[in-house]
């Protein structure tokens, strides 16, 4: 089972190398803490263009040559078990990416250095454990392991109301988790009795392939479908995390009162671990449960592209205009999920990449915006203008500030285009009355988005901004590689799509098969 | 007969020697006046008799089971573990006192002698074979909890907490007494084996009556796990005794009481049939209750003692989710349990403590800003309340995956919700003190006398079985699978 190349271990882990780099450095010397943070990251950046580079797009499913595999606990038969494929790839990719470029963003950040960076680099590892694991354990393991430097890194750097943002973002997680966590035992116990399993496990793909469709449970009497009901507990760990209305009240208050970089990973990141769960658990364990319930999913899906938008265009706070959009994009994803056609996956899992980056930039943006202003109100609560005419005083900020909303609001040319089309054309022949009231959802985007601007950026130029600085030349540095990845793969997706195609292209088929 | 006697004793030598260490104490106690010599010697005396009962009971971990002395105990490994786990909660305890300013001047020694006394009522019920040695060990273990939890003879709430106790205790346990009389009435024999075979010959109608005396039966038990109904008393005499009692309450009877109770359960209700079908029924119905409640009243108090005292009992809930399934892998997972609860308790009660005697209340606040002032030790309390909620990789969330891996392996899938969803709310108690001690300002900035080297090593020495057993707990599974194979056979 194990492969070739111990690239996974290798990047899963150099994050902790740094972790512990930092634990040794005293507490003093921030500049060589933020240092080492930023040369770690970069390195682990560099490892997974390395394996983008070796990655056979050719392979279906796993990659063989990648897979790490160590038994762990010998009675439950848990493996330390990694892999990687093309739907992984993209995220590990994106993760990698972000971190680097938020590192640079934290630099201003004074309180505790130390601890910050050594949370952040932590986080970085159980994010990758997440996109990495092949045993269901160890998946389990570290997508809980992940919330506790977010609680910490919220609830020590946030804003004025960082203790409740945090611990509600907490307990809604665990709460979704804890569900998916009796799924999972539950089927670890019945995996022995299937004839192609076997042996009881909690290899993910020993798994999948619709193996649990004829079971069925007693609960209160009534005989239930054991794959519905799983999936539906499994479906609202998944949903919680991504977040899918009406459980997606947390995240309005963990990214208003999050540190821009933590806001950036939240969006960028692990609103997609979320959705990586149905690609890689939900759907190929019970894709019967999944075509079952894809209708439902759709219109949860449609809800969250209208009511996020709906809501974003009622917000004054910009920070939380852009959390509300990420619903709402988010949306996008799960109705090219519920399409469960080639189009409509790939167009899922693009717009994951792709929300990720343009998402991220606009974050990044609003961070550099509040790090002048020390506030972020489009309009006061008083009813005055927050900002206005940041257009004439800070105009490179401004480009960038029009690229990133472009790219968000899916203007043809750039990155949201693309997998929003995508989306659009998977899903219009099963369900036309969504994919219609969906495009009504991207014409509030574009509106939301362009009144934003056009409150903020034009008219006259208030007292307050006349003081603000434009963008200096690190923050242009990390803003660059996004913009690069949203003109590029605006025009040409080819390089994700490529990679994700033949794995994508699987789960499709093997959910066409209950269809 | 005389060899046979031999050889029981042979098998008993932990609790003699416990016995021996006990009298030992007393002996010293009250022939030196009162000084720092006396002192030392009587700590080195406690401690050295219980690192050797320890050894023995490690060294005869692994030998098969055996019947003593006419087959009232047994020893088995099962129990050997149990015992080994209150030793060492034992031993904590009694730093732990020697340290707290909650209990001062003779008292202090007073409170090991009697800690000692309870363990071996703990002993004794982990190894009881028939009805009398419950009721023995039950009232040896009891007895003395009365004097422990009235320990601060001076003030009202520790004498009240040991009133309520002992009037909660004598009613229980004369419940029990008369449920015990009446399964002798109906089948003869004390002796559990006995029962058991006698159990299976009965008509319906004879087990339809004999159901009432085993929820009596059950009383006594559950009185002393403190599991709903027989709760009551628990949040007040944990409240009124001194904290290191607190402590040792939440850790010896509780793990004493289980054991007891999965001896009875595997013994008794191991075939299936209509007695294993009630006594299953009301098990699964008291865990449930017993999780639910001291997690929800867990979530209002305003002393951390308190908290932890409600937690214990939602713990006791957990653990008894295992009795429920009847099986090896349900006494695996409480035995994994139990070791993992004992080194969380000990690091979460030793903290309390030390932070208790600075500031003479343990109030939440106390806690505030505690990572300005001591970031070791708020990173100890962190990762001991992460794991009590389950977080992994720590060893509370293995020990909670192998409570839910028994309860689904017999498709309990409601029961195990129940599970689940009570550690989310068991989340936010525990959270509460990570919050302020990591969130808030801080109240001031003098030292606390506590948290000296080695006291803080001794809290650091104590987490990294809580961090080790989550992650690499393969021997530990080992382990708690050679001591539960036996059990009811």
């Amino acid at each position: 089972m194990n492969g070739h190349s111990n690239l996974l271990n290798l990047i899963l882990w150099m994050p902790m190398l740094g972790v512990l780099a930092i634990l040794l450095i005293p507490k003093t010397k921030e500049n060589w803490i933020r240092y080492t943070a930023l040369f770690n990251t970069i390195i682990t950046f560099a490892l997974t263009i390395v394996l983008y580079m070796k990655f056979d797009p050719t392979v279906p499913g796993m990659q063989q040559y990648f897979n790490v595999f160590h038994p762990w606990i010998s009675q439950f038969n848990i493996n330390y078990s990694l892999g990687v494929d093309g739907i992984s790839l993209p995220m590990i990719v994106l993760t990698s990416l972000l971190f680097s470029l938020c590192i640079l963003c934290s630099w201003t950040i004074s309180k505790s250095v130390k601890g910050y960076f050594a949370l952040f680099l932590f986080l970085q590892s159980s994010v990758f454990g997440v996109f990495m694991s092949l045993d269901f354990f160890l998946f389990y393991v570290y997508w809980e392991v992940m919330l506790i430097p977010m609680f910490f890194l919220i609830g020590i750097w946030g804003g004025e109301n960082r203790e409740y943002a945090a611990v509600k973002f907490f307990l809604y997680t665990f709460f979704g988790s804890v569900l998916m966590l009796v799924g999972m035992v539950a089927l670890y116990f019945v995996s022995a009795d299937n004839p192609d399993i076997g042996t009881n496990t909690f290899d993910i793909l020993a798994m999948s392939g619709g193996k649990f469709t004829d079971l069925s449970l007693r609960l209160f009497g009534m005989d239930i479908s054991f794959s519905k009901f799983f999936f539906v507990m499994m479906f609202i760990g998944f949903a919680i995390k991504v977040p899918v209305f009406p459980f997606h009240t947390w995240l309005p208050h963990a990214h208003v009162q999050a540190p821009t970089a933590i806001s950036v990973i939240l969006a960028g990141v692990l609103l997609k671990m979320g959705t990586y769960g149905f690609l890689r658990i939900a759907f190929p364990i019970f894709p019967q449960a999944s075509v079952h319930f894809a209708d439902c999913i759709a219109w949860l899906g449609l809800i969250n592209v209208v009511y996020g938008a709906l809501c974003a265009m009622a917000q004054t706070d910009v920070k939380k205009l852009i959390a509300y959009s990420s619903v709402s994009h988010m949306g996008f994803v799960m109705l090219g999920l519920a399409a469960m056609t080639v189009q409509g996956m790939n167009g899922a899992v693009l717009q994951m990449f792709n929300h990720g980056t343009s998402t991220a930039m606009m974050f990044l943006l609003v961070g550099i915006l509040y790090e002048r202003s020390h506030h972020r109100w489009i309009v006061r609560p008083d009813g005055t203008k927050g900002f206005g005419g940041l257009y004439t005083q800070l105009p490179k900020y401004s480009i960038v500030f029009i690229i990133a909303m472009f790219a968000s609001m899916g203007l043809p040319g750039l990155s949201g285009f693309i997998s929003e089309a995508l989306i659009f054309l998977g899903i219009y022949e099963k369900y036309t009355t969504i994919t219609v009231l969906a495009l009504f959802g991207l014409l509030i985007g574009a509106a939301y988005l362009l009144w934003m601007f056009k409150r903020m950026f034009f008219g006259e130029v208030i007292e307050e901004c006349k003081s603000y600085t434009d963008m200096n030349a690190r923050e242009i540095f990390y803003m660059s590689p996004l913009i690069v990845a949203v003109v590029v793969f605006g025009i040409y997706p080819t390089p994700i799509l490529d990679v994700m195609k033949v794995s994508v292209g699987n789960l499709v088929s093997l959910l066409a098969k209950f269809n | 007969m005389a060899i046979n006697y031999l050889a029981s004793i042979s098998r008993y030598v932990p609790e003699l020697l416990s016995v021996v260490i006990m009298v030992g104490l007393v002996l010293i106690e009250s022939c030196y006046d009162n000084s720092e010599r006396k002192k030392g010697f009587f700590y080195a005396a406690t401690f050295i008799g219980l690192l050797f009962v320890f050894i023995n009971l490690c060294v005869s971990l692994t030998e098969a089971p055996s019947a003593i002395f006419t087959n009232s105990m047994v020893i088995d490994p099962f129990s050997t573990l149990v015992k080994i786990i209150m030793v060492l909660g034992t031993m904590a305890a009694i730093y732990l006192s020697k340290e707290s300013k909650d209990i001062y001047g003779s008292l202090k020694s007073e409170f090991a002698i009697m800690t000692i006394g309870v363990m071996i009522g703990g002993m004794i019920l982990a190894s009881a074979n028939n009805l009398l040695m419950v009721y023995i060990g039950i009232e040896t273990l009891s007895i003395l909890s009365y004097a422990l939890a009235s320990f601060k003879k001076n003030e009202e709430r520790s004498s009240e907490a040991g009133l309520k106790y002992s009037l909660y205790g004598g009613i229980s346990s004369g419940v029990m007494l008369f449920g015990m009389s009446h399964i002798f009435g109906m089948l003869g024999s004390i002796q559990f084996p006995e029962i058991m075979a006698g159990l299976y010959e009965l008509s319906t109608f004879e087990t339809a009556v004999l159901i009432p005396s085993f929820i009596m039966f059950f009383a006594g038990i559950g009185y002393k796990i403190a599991c709903v109904p027989f709760h009551m008393w628990a949040p007040d005499v944990y409240e009124g005794s001194p904290l290191p009692v607190t402590a040792f309450f939440s850790i010896v009877p509780k793990v004493a009481g289980m054991a007891v109770l999965l001896r009875v359960t595997m013994v008794f209700f191991g075939q299936e049939g209509a007695l294993q079908v009630s006594w299953v029924g009301i098990l699964s119905v008291v865990a449930a209750l017993t999780m639910t409640v001291g997690n929800v009243s867990a979530i209002g108090q305003r002393s951390v003692k308190r908290m932890l005292a409600f937690s214990s009992i939602s713990h006791a809930g957990m653990m008894m989710m295992g009795v429920v399934v009847v099986s090896e892998i349900g006494t695996r997972s409480i035995l994994f349990y139990s070791i993992t609860y004992l080194f969380m308790t000990l690091v979460a009660f030793f903290i309390t403590s030390f932070v208790a005697d600075k500031y003479g209340n343990d109030h939440f606040e106390r806690f505030s800003g505690l990572i300005k002032r001591y970031p070791m030790m708020t990173i100890m309390m962190s990762i001991v309340m992460f794991s009590l909620a389950g977080m992994p990789p720590l060893s509370g969330f293995v020990a909670k995956f192998n409570i839910l891996s028994a309860l689904l392996s017999e498709k309990y899938y409601i029961l195990a919700l129940i599970a689940v969803l009570n550690s989310v709310v068991s989340l936010y108690y525990y959270m509460k003190i990570i919050r302020l001690m990591v969130f808030r300002e801080v109240e001031s900035m003098e030292p606390i006398v506590g948290f000296g080297a080695l006291n803080q090593s001794i809290i650091m020495t104590m987490t990294v079985p809580v961090v080790m057993i989550g992650i690499f707990w393969s021997g530990i599974m080992h382990l708690t699978e050679g001591a539960s194979i036996f059990l009811g056979k």
